[in-house]
Formats: C-alpha cells, sequence, structure tokens
C-alpha cells in the first residue's frame, strides 16, 4: 500500500515556529522520527512524502528528511519513498543531496512521474518507456528503446539499484505510485 | 592598565583584520579598550566581529573590555539602530553617549544583529528574513524570485555552522547595502561570527592526520570549503557549504570564511581578494561573510 504523509503536518507537530520551514538538521531528525513512526505502524511498500506547503527545505533537512528515508527504504527490500507536492526550490535542494550520495528518488507532479537526484541519462530513458501496471521483459524494452541488450541490463540493474524500477515475474516495471 | 586598540574608520573585512592585528595574542593578558571613535563606516562583519572579540576576552576568563563608542552621530545611531549597543552591553564597558532609544531598524537591514545560540534560533532568523529578502533580492538588486530561497537556505546553513560547530553562541546580521568602495553596486551581506573552537579544531579529530605537517588553518578552511569534508562520517554531511557555494556561482556572490589565522574566499569576476590569505593574526572561531551583487548596475 501507498501510506502517504504531510511533511508540513510532521514539521508542525515537530517545531513551534509559525514558520513552514523544514531548516536546522535537528528538525530534520525530528521530522524523521515522526514520518518513521508512521511508517512503523503501517503496511507501506510506498512511502509517499506530500512537500505541499512546506516553504523552504535547507539541505540539512533535505539529507536528514529525504535523503536517509530513501536510504532506509533501499536497504529494505521491495519498499520505495517518493515525493510530490515540490516546488522548484525544493526540487533544487533534494536534488543537491539525493546527487552527491548517489541516490534517487521518484517524484509524482501534474500526473507525471519523473526522476530525481543521481540518475544517469539512460535510466531516464528507459525509465520513461517503462509502465506502471504492466511488466515489460527485457528484450522488449531492448526494442523500445533500439538499444543492445547489454545496453538495457545495465540501465534495468541500475534503476532497480536506485529504487525507481521493480523487476517482477513477468518484466520490469516501474514502482507503484498511484 | 588597559590597552587601546584603535578600530579602523573603515571598520570592514580588512578592518576587521587590523583590528584583530592590532589585538595581537590571544588571549590578551591586559585588558583592552577599543576607541571607535574615529569609525566612519562600519559593516556587519565588523560590527559581529567586534562583538566576538569580547565575547571571546570574557569566555576566556579576561575583564570585560572598555568601548569608546564612535563620536559621528550618524555612525552612533547606525550601530544603534543595528541593535549593536542592545547585545554590546553585557560584553563591553561602554564610554561615551549611547544614542538614546533603538529607533527604527534601518530600511535596508534585512535581520539586525541577532544572536545565534540554538537551533530553534536559525528557525527565527530565517522566517525572520524571508519577507524582507523577497523586497531586497528581487526589488533592489534585481534577482530572479526563486533566489530568495535559495538566500534563505545559505543564511540557515551558515547559521547551522555556529549551533554544530562552534561550541558556543555566535551571531548573524543581514543587510543591503551600497558598495561602492570595491564596487560600486548594491550587495546584500549575510554575516556570521562566533569565538568556537573554529575549523581547524573542529575538523582536526578526522583530518588532521590525511595532511600532516601542512594541517593549519589554510588547510583546514579549504578542506572544508573547497573539499566539502566534515568532521561527521555521515556522507549526507559537509553539503551545507558545497549549497552555498552553488547558489554563489549563480548569482556571481562571495563568500569568505577567516578562522584562527587564515581567510578563504570564492572570488568572483567583480573582486579582486585573494583565494587564500595565511598568517593572519589569530582571531578566535569563525566568521563568515557572503555577498550577492546587484545583477544589473540599473537596479543600483
Amino acid at each position: 500500500m501507498i501510506e502517504t504523509i504531510a511533511v508540513a503536518r510532521m514539521l508542525r507537530e515537530a517545531v513551534t515556529t509559525p514558520y513552514l520551514n523544514l531548516v536546522t538538521r535537528p528538525t530534520g531528525v525530528a521530522v524523521r522520527g515522526r514520518i518513521e513512526s508512521v511508517l512503523a505502524r503501517s503496511e507501506w511498500e510506498t512511502a509517499m512524502l506530500d512537500f505541499s506547503d512546506v516553504v523552504l527545505l535547507d539541505l540539512s533537512c533535505a539529507d536528514e528528511v529525504v535523503a536517509k528515508l530513501v536510504r532506509m527504504a533501499k536497504e529494505r527490500l521491495g519498499r520505495i519513498v517518493a515525493l510530490r507536492g515540490l516546488d522548484e526550490h525544493l526540487w533544487e535542494s533534494i536534488h543537491a543531496v539525493l546527487e552527491h550520495q548517489h541516490l534517487a528518488v521518484a517524484v509524482l507532479a501534474d500526473g507525471t512521474i519523473t526522476l530525481l537526484g543521481s540518475v544517469p541519462a539512460d535510466v531516464h530513458r528507459l525509465f520513461d518507456r517503462l509502465e506502471s501496471s504492466n511488466p515489460l521483459p527485457a528484450a522488449a524494452l531492448s526494442q523500445r528503446l533500439g538499444w543492445a541488450d547489454d545496453r538495457t541490463t545495465e540501465a534495468l540493474d541500475a534503476a532497480v539499484s536506485l529504487g525507481v524500477c521493480r523487476s517482477t515475474a513477468g518484466g520490469y516495471m516501474r514502482v507503484p505510485l498511484a | 592598565m588597559s590597552r587601546i586598540i584603535d578600530v579602523p574608520a573603515q571598520f570592514d573585512e580588512q578592518g576587521f583584520d587590523q583590528l584583530a592585528q592590532s589585538v595581537g595574542a590571544w588571549p590578551p593578558s591586559d585588558r583592552l579598550f577599543f576607541d571607535a571613535r574615529g569609525v566612519q563606516w562600519a559593516a556587519p562583519y565588523a560590527l559581529i566581529g567586534l562583538l566576538t572579540a569580547a565575547q571571546a576576552i570574557i569566555e576566556a576568563g579576561g575583564e570585560k573590555p572598555l568601548l569608546a563608542v564612535p563620536a559621528a552621530d550618524d555612525v552612533r545611531s547606525y550601530w544603534g539602530r543595528i541593535a549593536f549597543f542592545q547585545h554590546a552591553g553585557e560584553l563591553f564597558e561602554f564610554h561615551g553617549k549611547l544614542p538614546r532609544a533603538r529607533g527604527a531598524q534601518p530600511a535596508d537591514t534585512l535581520l539586525e544583529i541577532t544572536p545565534v545560540r540554538a537551533t530553534e534560533d536559525v528557525h527565527q532568523v530565517v522566517g525572520r528574513i524571508q519577507e524582507g529578502a523577497s523586497r531586497i533580492l528581487a526589488g533592489e538588486l534585481g534577482l530572479e524570485a526563486k533566489a530568495t530561497m535559495g538566500f534563505a537556505m545559505a543564511l540557515s546553513e551558515a547559521c547551522q555552522n555556529i549551533v554544530e560547530h562552534a561550541g558556543t553562541g555566535g551571531w548573524v546580521a543581514v543587510q543591503a547595502y551600497n558598495y561602492r568602495r570595491r564596487l560600486g553596486r548594491r550587495v546584500a551581506v549575510i554575516a556570521v561570527s562566533d569565538s568556537g573552537i573554529g575549523f581547524r579544531r573542529s575538523l582536526e579529530p578526522t583530518q588532521a592526520k590525511r595532511y600532516g605537517d601542512r594541517w593549519r588553518d589554510g588547510t583546514a578552511l579549504e578542506a572544508a570549503l573547497i573539499q566539502g569534508v566534515s568532521r561527521f562520517r555521515d556522507p549526507g554531511r559537509g553539503q551545507g557549504l558545497a549549497g552555498i557555494k552553488r547558489y554563489l556561482q549563480r548569482w556571481q556572490g562571495k563568500i569568505s570564511v577567516r578562522s584562527g589565522t587564515a581567510r578563504i574566499a570564492i572570488v568572483p569576476a567583480w573582486d579582486d581578494d585573494v583565494p587564500l590569505v595565511e598568517d593572519l593574526s589569530f582571531f578566535p572561531g569563525a566568521q563568515l561573510q557572503v555577498t550577492i551583487p546587484a545583477q544589473d548596475a540599473g537596479t543600483t
């Protein structure tokens, strides 16, 4: 199941300021702790962090909240963290910390899914051809992309490793976000 | 017996270095008398540096220093409106006439001198400057509206360095002013200072071995600002200064950090500062200045 978490609400619960600024590392630790508590009570497969209403996100908090949760999900096979409600500024902060740590995350925006962070160009291209509900075998993807099988395999391995694509009995598919 | 330290007439970054040189060995063995009567102009960076000097002397067990306040009415009034005297009251024994009341904050001051001791202070500082930052950065300096968020992020990361690394409290001030002397344009400046352990001691446990004999204030500053080294082993650490650097590259900004006996700077094309100065007179803690210039001379 998808567990959607309103990050602004977690921030309001964690810090008593009138501002919705997700800043400072201790604040990030407190917000992440609240998110982890919610997830601990849930049968989640996808944690959808909704950043709507968050005004400012500094790099320390982007690391504590997003990067550390993405890393945690990667360590628990089959689980992913995804994001939504990002404006341009939040997008930049998160991209910077994920890229620095060779992590990536799927972002839902205006009904489409894009990848953010340390994402090789081939993984971007591959991801655009993958589907969310219909697994595709590697050979079919090679055909769609016009790539040699080795190149497709390499990109699939990278996408699976980044946690933005899943391998199923029928082939490969995007991580489910809806 | 006290020793007189002249506060330079142009009390900016270079003026602050002159002040540190006049103080000499640290901590000073005699009581210091800072004579600011001749000051004609002061930057927030230098003012919070002066507060830091007094704070460090008191923290080292020294006698509360004396301060002769500026003679010029407009200078004294500015020091009052930016809240210098409000905080200096605990740190100095004043000589001379103080402005009667603090009065209104200067219109171009985004944040008057504010102490930073804990995470909550950083929240307050960042929250308070956001509205004014948009007015000044977009309205007066000609930066795109999105620059405001990056500015607040840079401020947050700069202040967090005090909370996380200094081991004591510090000060921050944010102001826009005409920087005619070096640039001839308006600038927005973030100034942060603390009297803490400094970059070299903060990084020493994890980095000194790597550098061996070359380990000193300058190499510690290079490790932190250029290489993004942190004293923590967590891979997510050390990104704060890197984030400030990215922001400054986009807006042709400058960052300079002084710690101990060295100062490092990322120098944009409009400035002729040197990237690294070593063998300065020692000054405790760390002093950071971020300068964002107006993007178009027509907007100044």
